[in-house]
């Protein structure tokens, strides 16, 4: 069975509501960003109820004579919403935005919103742990070795951009050597050409080691030991590759 | 015809429109049904004062034509009448309710628990909305058939006519003794009312035409949004 969770006050109204009217024959809409739950909610809900998006607007109608409890996702693809009878049916439907007010107002008893994940950090925190756990597994990590507060969290495309952004991380921080060379490998064979190569894709390699030395060691001096360079050398390349 | 062996006051009793008779001193000699109902929502004393204000010069019958409101009261006239120094009487004449032309959608109709659609739209209200919401219901009222989706959607755009309103108060209950007559039959009335410091007009035409198409009366006043829903089993 699908699981929910949240902290977050709004949502757990919204889920009242729809507990509350669970066995009523009335129709509700949750508005929201991309990626936020919305159709996670709803299944949550209505572990039983038949779904479909309205991308396919052929089977929404289909289904709409046929059954009596009905998710539909992605409402607002559907071209028809006016010409549709909601009434004395248990319809719960799913948007990423609202198209026509009027035609939302006079279709749904009941209108949601969920918020973003921007606006739920306890439940941004959750999902974050979810995803990470997630990961690990499906990238055959061991435990962590870095603090999870380090990972950044990406809210742009809600969930969607905070799971790449736990696997980019997750990713960076488990390649070994091969895995590097490799991955500069592909890189390079994208973009390389021109007339001066060498210099230009040597930062590859310079900029993240005189970063990471610096961070290690502090000092410049002691950097230039460690790398066995002079230390006129190591500040003209700080300059060069505009590292503070 | 010799009327006088035949007691009238049981038609009187059951007339549908509020007839009181006062004594000189402004006290209640006898009242019927119907104004027994109308004391509910106005004093004594703004009664008397009206008996005095449109009666006749002289002994005998006058009837003035006014519009008054008293909460769901709606009178069009007044007849004020004495016939000694001792006793004054005033009958108000109700004016016709406004009928719905829409027939009742019996097949929409499911039997329904009303606090939950109220609480579902308490919840969804809160979602928006940080309001403090005092909400007093009886939860003993019988489950009867209402049109949910419509229902649904009268109760939000009324609750939403109190988007940034303080200390909102939500009374639930069956009123005692009023019925109205759909298709010919007496049904009890559930009155839902919210009240609070103010309100939001914008949508009243809307919640209006969501009430009259479900058979529901609506009173849209400055702070309080009156529903009589008629209690169909």
């Amino acid at each position: 069975m699908e699981q929910f969770f949240t902290n977050s006050e709004q949502v757990q109204n919204i889920i009242k509501g729809f507990n509350l009217t669970k066995t009523l024959f009335v129709s509700s809409i949750i508005i929201g960003e991309p990626n936020i739950g919305k159709k996670s909610l709803a299944r949550y809900l209505f572990p039983e109820a038949p779904l479909v998006s309205g991308a396919n607007q052929e089977e929404v109608e289909a289904l709409l004579q046929e059954v009596n409890e009905l998710i539909i996702t992605d409402f607002e693809k559907l071209s028809n919403q006016e010409s549709l009878d909601l009434d004395n049916k248990r319809v719960i439907a799913t948007a990423n935005y609202v198209g026509n007010k009027q035609i939302i107002d006079n279709l749904f008893a009941f209108i949601y919103t969920l918020p973003s994940l921007k606006e739920r950090p306890d439940d941004t925190a959750y999902i974050r742990d979810l995803f990470l756990k997630e990961a690990l597994s499906n990238l055959m990590l061991q435990d962590l070795d870095f603090p999870i507060k380090e990972i950044p969290i990406n809210l742009r495309n809600n969930s969607k951009s905070l799971k790449k952004s736990i696997y980019q991380y997750l990713m960076n921080h488990s390649m070994d050597k091969k895995n590097i060379q490799e991955a500069i490998y592909h890189y390079i064979l994208k973009h390389l050409e021109g007339n001066n190569g060498y210099k230009e894709y040597l930062g590859l390699y310079e900029k993240p080691l005189i970063e990471a030395g610096l961070k290690k060691f502090g000092s410049q001096l002691q950097l230039s030991q460690v790398l066995g360079i002079n230390r006129n050398t190591l500040r003209k390349k700080i300059h060069e590759h505009d590292i503070n | 015809m010799n009327t006088t062996s035949i007691d009238f006051q049981a038609f009187l009793d059951w007339d549908n429109s509020p007839f009181i008779l006062f004594s000189a001193q402004g006290k209640i000699l006898y009242l019927n049904n119907s104004a027994e109902i109308l004391f509910g929502y106005v004093s004594k004393k703004e009664l008397y004062d009206l008996a005095l204000a449109y009666a006749p010069q002289n002994f005998g019958y006058k009837t003035t034509t006014l519009t008054l409101n008293y909460d769901s009261f709606t009178f069009y006239a007044v007849t004020v009448g004495y016939e000694n120094e001792e006793q004054i009487s005033i009958r108000f004449y109700n004016a016709p309710r406004t009928k719905s032309a829409t027939p009742i959608e019996r097949d929409k109709l499911v039997k329904t628990d009303i606090n939950l659609l109220l609480e579902a739209n308490i919840a969804l209200f809160k979602t928006k909305n940080t309001n403090a919401l005092q909400l007093l219901t009886d939860p003993d009222l019988p489950s009867f058939k209402l049109d949910q989706n419509r229902f649904s959607k009268l109760l939000r755009k009324t609750l939403d006519a109190f988007r940034s309103s303080d200390s909102i108060r939500i009374t639930l209950k069956l009123l005692v003794g009023e019925h109205v007559i759909i298709s010919g039959k007496k049904k009890p009335i559930v009155q839902l009312t919210v009240e609070a410091n103010g309100r939001y007009s914008d949508t009243d035409e809307e919640i209006r035409s969501l009430a009259t198409q479900s058979h529901i009366t609506v009173l849209l006043k400055e702070r309080t949004i009156k529903l009589e829903i008629p209690l169909i089993q």
